[in-house]
């Protein structure tokens, strides 16, 4: 019996388990026990479970449901504790997984629990003289290799993304009958205790969706004078960004960077402040609609791309304009 | 774990000589039967022959031997040379050499360009079953004792203070029998393993240039496909080596640069600018007006000949090409003495390793081979011509035909001086001139302007790939030399920054396009070039 572990969040099913079920029913067509049974983790898990069981995949004898409080956020430990027991009571010959990052944490740990071989990122699957035998990528992808893993099996098997094709299940007429398994876990042997899942609190900024962007460049000479900069960009409602020097000091995070290096740009109003104008920073910028240069060399090349220039020192400049576009 | 390979001979570098050692140990392996070698090249550039540059005119003797059927094959060698001039030029004029002296006859060479060649070869290479790495620098060699094993390459995803991201993949050791280090003029792996063992003793000191090069698209009239020109004198002075290049292809499409020896006096003296100059000199500019600039880039070449070439065999080890200094100076050219020492090097590899014995005696078969070859046939006789222009271009030229006729005779070997000895310090200079040129930005560019058309690129988010000693910057070295790396740098990447009150070295790493040069000329040797994140570097397309 080939077992296959699916992944769930929230009781929300991870595509990816259908790309493994297909990747299981390829090996069962060739071999002499062609049973699969898939098993699912967590808490609150009925959903997800009764998706997998309405295909009635061929080949399929059962939907495995482990369904824990402890369960409910994935937990190394946790996993590893059920799916040891599950193999000990199955049998199954092989075991596997999407490759994704949740799999990537506990399959190692996994195999080495139960002394088994783990083979990972396999691409595809050949038969060799009757055995068979996955490819994956080594060296970034430079080369592939065939891997036939040894020693006693459940040999443990995870496939890349996207290497199957999850509509290619083959799927059948009457359901896949779901079966509940008690497992006993101890809560308390789970050494992780997992935060609840983290969400990013804004989004990082995007700078090719900036209307308008208040651009430093080396003219503003220190971190310090930033602020000089900033009650601009407040003032109009603009983005911050800057040219290299800038973000290569740790003035600004590198994902306000502009130019061949950084981010493409292409906002209405573009305001140039004490940047030069080199042609890796105008390949990030030219697209602007309209675009305004402060700077003290009247020879800087940004003032060839500009539609408005003023040469002249930021530091008197730019505080005057403030001053203007605030008052009320 | 980090991953691990494990093959017959490693090459470090996808240059002229390691594709060259890689196809020639390819062939043996067919040619003889039996179990074939394991083989696989590294290469820091993402592609093949990405960071690849030389003016550059083939001689093909090697390339004949190695691939004999190379125009059946496709070999991008369509310019043969037709006229070879050479002119002595003065600030507004130029003097043609009444005759070409020999060795810069090129009857029966080819403007190539050496991206598009290496390419070619490469392809060739992996046709036979040897792992190409791209992307894959040679970050470490692997010793144990004395003996070369391996390498290690470089690591993946590091961000600038040093923590791995998302993207963080080891470096991979890959160990091997022979390791064939081809890591080109002055590699950071030979530059350690000689550093190590002691490879330069009893040598002299390598002696190095740099040269710049452009590529133009200028309309076809302007000079026919196949001249080739070189010049000597201006913008440099007598006492300067170096001169500048002009190779015509077929379409408009010129290829001209500078080399200038990194021996030169004056700390204040740019390279860059030297080019600049030189393309303003009416004879230049006359045949680039209206024309485009296409690409550009930067490498140091090992002009010390014969007596500066190290040891090249340790245990474990050989070394070829640029990295050991197989150049021939007076001819300009190096690209067949790569590709030779790479194929002799391949042939002793592969017997030590059929026969099991890599050690060093054993691997002393490669200096026999090149004692014995075409190598030493061509170098031998110049031994002291790149020396002798250390005294002035006139007694360089005066020797040189002196050495024509004698094959390089003299009373005792002549003496190399390492070029950053001979930098002045500044109160050495009093009376000197400065009048830096300003880039017009049609003919004459800003060394920025020019890096882009490098189409270099580097991840930003890694650490600095130059290690500076930096304290030396500020406390002495811009009173002794005014910190010279901002102008022998050709991509910029030193700059002395005033902030607030102090200045300090920024250090624009992503701008390197690898030629070496801070490695070589920085007065107190405190710049070390060590390999970037895989991949990064120069985009040299044609060049």
């Amino acid at each position: 019996m080939i077992l296959v572990v699916a992944e769930q969040r929230d009781g929300i099913l991870n595509r990816a388990t259908w790309e493994t079920v297909a990747a299981a029913q390829q090996l069962a067509d060739g071999s002499a026990d062609r049973s699969i049974a898939i098993a699912i983790l967590g808490s609150n898990t009925a959903t997800a479970a009764k998706e997998l069981a309405a295909a009635g995949a061929k080949d399929v004898q059962a939907v495995i449901v482990v369904d824990h409080a402890a369960l409910e956020l994935y937990t190394p430990d946790g996993y590893v504790a059920v799916l040891e027991s599950l193999v000990a009571d199955l049998k199954p010959s092989r075991v596997l997984l999407p490759h994704t990052y949740q799999t990537r944490d506990f399959a190692p740990m996994l195999a080495a629990r139960l002394g088994r071989a783990l083979v990972t990122d396999v691409m595809r699957m050949k038969t060799a003289g009757g055995d068979t035998v996955f490819v994956r990528p080594m060296f970034q992808g430079k080369l592939t290799a065939d891997v036939s893993p040894q020693g006693p099996t459940p040999h443990l098997v995870t496939f890349q993304i996207g290497a199957f094709r999850g509509d290619q299940v083959t799927k059948g007429a009457s359901p896949t009958p779901v079966r509940a398994m008690t497992v006993t876990l101890d809560a308390a042997a789970i050494r992780e205790k997992p935060e609840p899942p983290f969400r990013e609190a804004r989004q990082a900024v995007d700078l090719s969706q900036a209307e308008r962007i208040v651009a430093v460049g080396r003219g503003i000479k220190g971190q310090e004078h930033l602020p000089v900069a900033e009650k601009l960009a407040a003032a109009l409602d603009a983005e911050l960004a800057a040219s290299r020097p800038i973000c290569d000091a740790g003035w600004l995070p590198m994902e306000r960077q502009v130019g061949s290096s950084g981010q493409t740009v292409a906002p209405k109003l573009y305001l140039a402040l004490g940047i030069s104008g080199a042609i890796q920073h105008l390949v990030g910028m030219k697209g602007a609609r309209t675009i305004v240069a402060i700077n003290k060399d009247p020879d800087a090349p940004m003032f060839e791309v500009a539609d408005y220039g003023i040469v002249g020192d930021l530091f008197e400049i730019v505080p005057a304009m403030v001053s203007e576009l605030t008052k009320t | 774990m980090p991953e691990a390979l494990e093959v017959d001979v490693l090459i470090v570098g996808g240059g002229p000589a390691g594709l060259s050692a890689a196809l020639r140990m390819a062939q043996l392996g067919k040619a003889t039967g039996g179990r074939p070698l394991a083989i696989a090249v590294l290469e820091k550039a993402r592609e093949a022959g990405a960071h690849m540059l030389s003016g550059a005119v083939l001689d093909p003797s090697s390339l004949r031997d190695l691939v004999p059927d190379y125009e059946a094959k496709g070999a991008p060698v369509s310019t043969p040379v037709g006229e070879d001039r050479v002119y002595v030029l003065t600030p507004s004029g130029k003097i043609r050499f009444p005759i070409t002296p020999p060795p810069l006859k090129n009857h029966g060479h080819y403007i190539i360009s050496l991206n598009r060649f290496v390419k070619w070869l490469a392809g060739l290479v992996e046709a036979e079953g040897v792992d190409l790495f791209t992307g894959f620098p040679g970050g470490e060699l692997l010793m144990e004792g004395d003996a070369v094993v391996g390498v290690r390459t470089g690591p993946h995803g590091i961000n600038k203070k040093g923590e791995h991201k998302a993207t963080f993949e080891p470096g991979v050791e890959i160990r091997a029998k022979v390791t064939i280090l081809a890591d080109g003029v002055r590699g950071n792996l030979t530059k350690v393993l000689q550093g190590r063992l002691g490879l330069g003793a009893g040598r002299q000191p390598q002696l190095f240039a740099i040269g710049i090069k452009e590529l133009w698209s200028v309309p076809p009239d302007r000079l026919a496909a196949g001249t080739v020109i070189h010049t000597m004198g201006y913008p440099l002075g007598f006492e300067q080596f170096g001169g500048g290049f002009i190779y015509a292809m077929p379409g408009g499409d010129i290829s001209l640069g500078f080399v200038v020896g990194l021996d030169y006096k004056d700390p204040m003296f740019d390279p860059h600018d030297a080019f600049n100059r030189f393309k303003m000199h009416p004879f230049v500019r006359r045949l680039l007006d209206g024309g485009q600039l296409v690409r550009y880039g930067a490498k140091a070449l090992p002009e010390g000949g014969w007596s500066t070439i190290p040891r090249c065999y340790a245990d474990g080890a050989l070394i070829v090409g640029d990295a050991a200094g197989f150049m021939n100076s007076m001819r300009l050219k190096g690209i067949h003495l790569a590709m030779r020492s790479g194929m002799l090097a391949a042939e002793t590899a592969y017997e030590a390793v059929r026969d099991g014995d890599t050690s060093a005696a054993r691997l002393q078969q490669f200096e026999q081979r090149v004692n014995d070859g075409p190598i030493k046939r061509e170098l031998y006789p110049v031994r002291n011509v790149h020396q002798a222009f250390g005294h002035g271009l006139l007694a360089g030229l005066a020797y040189a035909g002196f050495a024509l006729l004698t094959g390089g005779w003299w009373p005792r070997p002549m003496k190399s001086i390492p070029g950053h000895q001979r930098m002045e310090k500044l109160a050495a200079m009093p009376n000197r001139v400065t009048d830096a040129s300003k880039p017009d930005r049609k003919i004459t560019f800003d060394k920025v302007t020019n890096v882009h058309f490098s189409g270099t690129r580097h991840d930003e988010d890694q650490p600095s790939h130059l290690l500076v000693q930096t304290d030396v910057c500020h406390s002495i070295c811009t009173e002794e030399y005014g910190n010279p790396c901002q102008r022998f740098c050709p991509a910029n990447v030193y700059e002395m920054v005033m902030d607030a009150a102090a200045s300090r070295l920024q250090i624009n790493a992503s701008n390197c396009v690898h030629c070496k040069t801070c490695d070589i000329m920085d007065p107190y040797q405190v710049i070390t070039w060590v390999t970037p994140e895989g991949g990064g570097g120069p985009r040299y397309d044609g060049m």
